[in-house]
């Protein structure tokens, strides 16, 4: 489970926007369109040119390690993409497109993926792209050792691989998986140099070697992170604006862990772009006539309330959905993000492929609804407004750590807006910790969450009765949602081998679960990118939903 | 010189006493600190372990292992100089706060520098001067005593950094970068210092050998600098574990606010991702940094007031005192 973003020392971050929403207030001018293109890199104008350094300001997550099998953090594929390649492209519209893999053939039964892998390419250290390379990847995301908190999850139907030619790799599963290749467009299944697996597995941490369109060059660890264009580059992406080697010559990432210093080294032009707006922000970005700003939603599970659905008073459906109709998402969305964040219309994001467009509008804000519901399910008003049933108070504990302000706001307004249904919220401040262990244990009854991944196959980590946390495997199920139905529709999901057949399955499931309100879909969480106006042709990495280098120059 | 090699074991001993305690203690918070540690070394945010991944990982952190057996190996451990792995960053704790420690000591010793500096300069220029001139010194002193460093660190880049825009944000390379943080995190210091100084100083001014120095035609600058200065000294040396805490304790906020390397920023982390190991590794430093200062300070009394050499009560005072 995600915390988020959001910067920890709030107060601080607070303080200082204040300090300097005077000297700020001097720097507003004409209003100039944002963001309007199709990707981040709107309005490029003139001939993309060769040359500098581009400083992002990223925010305090900094990674603690390169190698992205290891990692599961958010940031990954900001720092990770300019080093490391994918087998597989996601474009805007969730279509997977040939990368690393020149082409790939899938058997009748789901088991057997062969991929045609492209020539040419070649690692920063010189070794060369092919199927034991492949192989080699492989096997490092399942190796125990390697310690993969995400890859080896995403891949974990993968049984064995045969290396049948040079450039042929025949890769067979345990149990068909549908995700498979979409899971493999994201950065932290990228390609790692089989030669440093090989002879130096220690070393993919520190010296990330990969095949990206930039080498790594120095991580000053609570700093920045350094890298060099790769001249050898001609492999980019198939939805790339150019081709051959990026425009830039290095490229620096910042780590900036105050939201508003992030944000003042952008207006002050000490970085050209920042990652991480912090929401309140982006008006006076759209307001700099120097700036520019751009988001892209990620794909996923949207972030959301989790309800307990293993025990009372969540075992009812009915009081799931009387909660659900009782909070006004709009108004808690928009006020704690400034209105920067959409509204979630669903079960899985907009942004993911196989997203059903159905259950829009289907979660709606209706009191009086919610009150005849909770009426039905037998909760009758008490005394003092908190509803009763044989004897029982209609009450739910709410865990929360308090790291992420805007996570505890949210918490709050749902509260206040359960009370005036009848349903009394607790919430409890615990450590991330007890938190974990209690969500894990389904001690609990309300908690929130996202989880981000470039698959409706998310459902099925979120919501398959397979996924509930037992004394031997602790699963992503938090809602503990145990319905024959939804996992009939997510397994014959996982088996489809064909796109229409598992985009109906998928279809069906987000309608199913909006039926079944384990949980209360908030918003879709976006990238906040913000830059200075002569930087040129900023683009997305859309498996994650992060921004991305490769075509990006500086018009100076 | 034998009460002072005394003086010395005793300290030494006890040091050793308080780093034991700080080992144990740290063992202890981390094997009854709720939570699977297998969970935060893979865990963090958006992980989904396979159980094979959590196995691997409890076999090689040894979690496996009864707590004495852990314990013992822990305290082995610590008597190597060994403070186990991070489970975040997968490396020695050793080895990340070594990477770190330069950058923190480097703003620690220019803030003490800029705080010490300060201090005397303006307890030494205000002291018994007209009403007016003390009383503006102390209220800008306990103006920036009780102003947090993060909000001195914030005027400073609203100034500096974001509006003349002639000193950098962020980094920690090279002087430039240094002078910000320093007196973001020296400033608050400097009051505290500043005032404490000026009193003592005051009290010394009266003293009998000062009224006959001057008698003796010295130029008031000379009185102040040969002779009050090195009495008034003493609470300065006193405080030195206020300040030396208020250093380790500012450069956490300082080093965040200023996109520094330290170990500020690394223990900020290691809090943040339940990496117990290197949090606990911070403790073991900080209580030994306390332990040599406590030593050092005890050393500093005998230079600064030469009668504790001689006299054995005193000296006797000074153990019990500072104990």
């Amino acid at each position: 489970m995600t915390r988020g973003t959001p910067s920890r020392p709030f107060l601080l971050s607070a303080l200082l926007t204040l300090s300097l929403a005077a000297s700020l207030a001097a720097c507003g001018g004409a209003v100039t369109g944002a963001g309007a293109g199709g990707g981040a890199g709107d309005g490029a104008s003139g001939t993309p040119r060769r040359g500098g350094t581009l400083v992002l300001g990223e925010n305090g997550d900094e990674p603690a390690c390169l190698d992205p099998h290891q990692l599961s953090a958010t940031n990954t594929t900001v720092v990770d993409r300019p080093i490391f390649d994918s087998l597989l492209w996601q474009d805007p519209a969730g279509k997977l497109h040939p990368w690393l893999a020149s082409s790939w053939k899938v058997s009748p039964d789901g088991l057997t993926y062969t991929f045609e892998l492209r020539h040419g390419v070649k690692f920063h250290d010189g070794s060369a792209w092919n199927a034991e390379a492949l192989k080699a990847n492989f096997e490092h995301m399942r190796d125990p050792a390697t310690k993969s908190p995400l890859a080896a999850a995403y891949i974990a139907p993968y049984k064995d691989a045969e290396v049948t030619g040079e450039y042929t790799l025949e890769v067979r599963l345990a149990t068909p998986y549908s995700a498979f290749l979409n899971v493999l467009a994201q950065s932290y299944l990228g390609m790692i140099s089989a030669k440093q697996i090989k002879e130096a597995p220690q070393t993919t941490c520190e010296h990330p070697i990969g095949s990206g369109p930039f080498v790594f060059g120095k991580w000053v660890k609570g700093q920045n992170i350094t890298y060099r264009r790769n001249p050898d580059y001609t492999w980019g992406p198939p939805g790339a604006a150019h081709t051959g080697p990026a425009y830039l010559d290095g490229l620096e990432i910042r780590f900036l862990a105050e939201d508003a210093t992030r944000y003042n080294a952008l207006a002050s032009g000490e970085v050209n772009v920042i990652d991480n707006t912090p929401p309140v922000n982006v008006p006076d970005v759209k307001s700099d006539p120097g700036l520019r700003f751009a988001s892209i939603e990620r794909p996923g599970h949207p972030f959301s309330i989790w309800l307990n659905t293993s025990r009372a008073p969540f075992d009812d459906v009915r009081v799931r959905r009387a909660i659900t109709l009782a909070v006004d998402r709009r108004a808690i969305v928009d006020s704690v993000s400034f209105g920067q964040w959409k509204v979630a219309g669903g079960f899985v994001t907009p942004s993911t492929p196989d997203y059903a467009g159905d259950p829009e509008g289907k979660i709606s804000h209706d009191e009086a609804e919610a009150n005849r519901l909770l009426d039905e399910a037998g909760w009758k008003r008490g005394p003092d407004g908190i509803r009763v049933k044989d004897g029982r108070r209609l009450t739910a504990v709410a865990l929360d750590t308090g790291a992420v302000p805007q996570n505890t706001q949210i918490l709050v307004q749902a509260q206040a807006a359960a009370a005036k249904a009848g349903l009394q919220v607790k919430i409890e401040s615990v450590t991330s910790q007890v938190q974990s262990d209690r969500t894990a244990s389904g001690d609990f009854d309300i908690s929130v969450g996202i989880w981000t991944t470039n698959t409706a196959d998310v459902l099925w980590i979120q919501y398959s009765s397979a996924n509930i946390t037992t004394p031997d495997r602790r699963g992503q199920n938090t809602t503990r949602l145990d319905d024959p139905e939804l996992d009939r529709l997510l397994d014959d999901a996982r088996k489809a081998t064909d796109e229409k057949t598992r985009a109906g399955l998928y279809t069906r499931a987000q309608a199913r679960l909006i039926d079944l309100a384990p949980a209360i879909p908030l918003y879709n969480r976006p990238s906040l990118v913000s830059r200075q106006s002569t930087v040129q042709g900023l683009g997305w990495d859309n498996a994650y939903g992060a921004v991305n280098f490769y075509d990006t120059w500086l018009d100076r | 010189m034998n009460r002072v090699l005394r003086l010395i074991g005793w300290r030494l001993l006890a040091g050793a006493g308080v780093l034991w305690g700080a080992a144990t203690l740290s063992f202890l918070v981390i094997q009854f600190t709720p939570g699977d540690p297998a969970q935060a070394i893979v865990g963090g945010e958006n992980a989904a372990p396979t159980p094979e991944v959590i196995a691997q990982v409890t076999r090689e952190y040894g979690l496996d292992r009864p707590w004495y057996e852990q314990y013992l190996s822990h305290l082995g451990r610590v008597l190597h100089g060994d403070l186990g792995t991070s489970y975040r960053l997968h490396e020695p704790v050793t080895q990340a706060i070594g990477e770190q420690a330069g950058a923190t000591v480097e703003l620690a010793l220019a803030a003490a520098v800029v705080a010490l500096t300060l201090s005397v300069a303006v307890a030494l220029a205000t002291a018994r001067r007209r009403r007016w001139v003390r009383g503006a010194a102390s209220g800008a002193e306990l103006l920036v005593a009780s102003t947090p460093s993060f909000w001195l660190g914030i005027l400073l880049l609203t100034v500096f950094s974001f509006g003349l825009r002639i000193l950098p944000a962020t980094g920690s390379h090279g002087f430039r970068s240094l002078i910000l943080p320093a007196f973001a995190l020296a400033l608050p210091i400097a009051g505290v210092l500043g005032h404490v100084l000026r009193e003592a100083l005051e009290e010394v001014l009266e003293e009998p050998f000062i009224v006959s120095a001057r008698t003796r035609g010295l130029a008031d600058l000379t009185v102040r600098l040969r002779h009050a200065l090195r009495h008034a000294l003493t609470p300065l040396v006193t405080m030195s574990g206020y300040w030396v805490g208020a250093l380790l304790g500012g450069a956490v906020i300082t080093e965040t606010l200023f996109t520094r390397q330290g170990i500020g920023r690394l223990l900020i982390s290691a809090v943040d991702a339940k990496d117990l190991p290197v949090v606990l590794g911070v403790v073991l430093l900080s209580a030994g940094i306390y332990v040599l200062v406590n030593l050092v300070v005890d050393l500093l009394y005998l230079v600064i007031d030469p009668r504790l050499r001689e006299v054995p009560a005193a000296a006797g005072r000074v153990v019990e005192g500072a104990a």
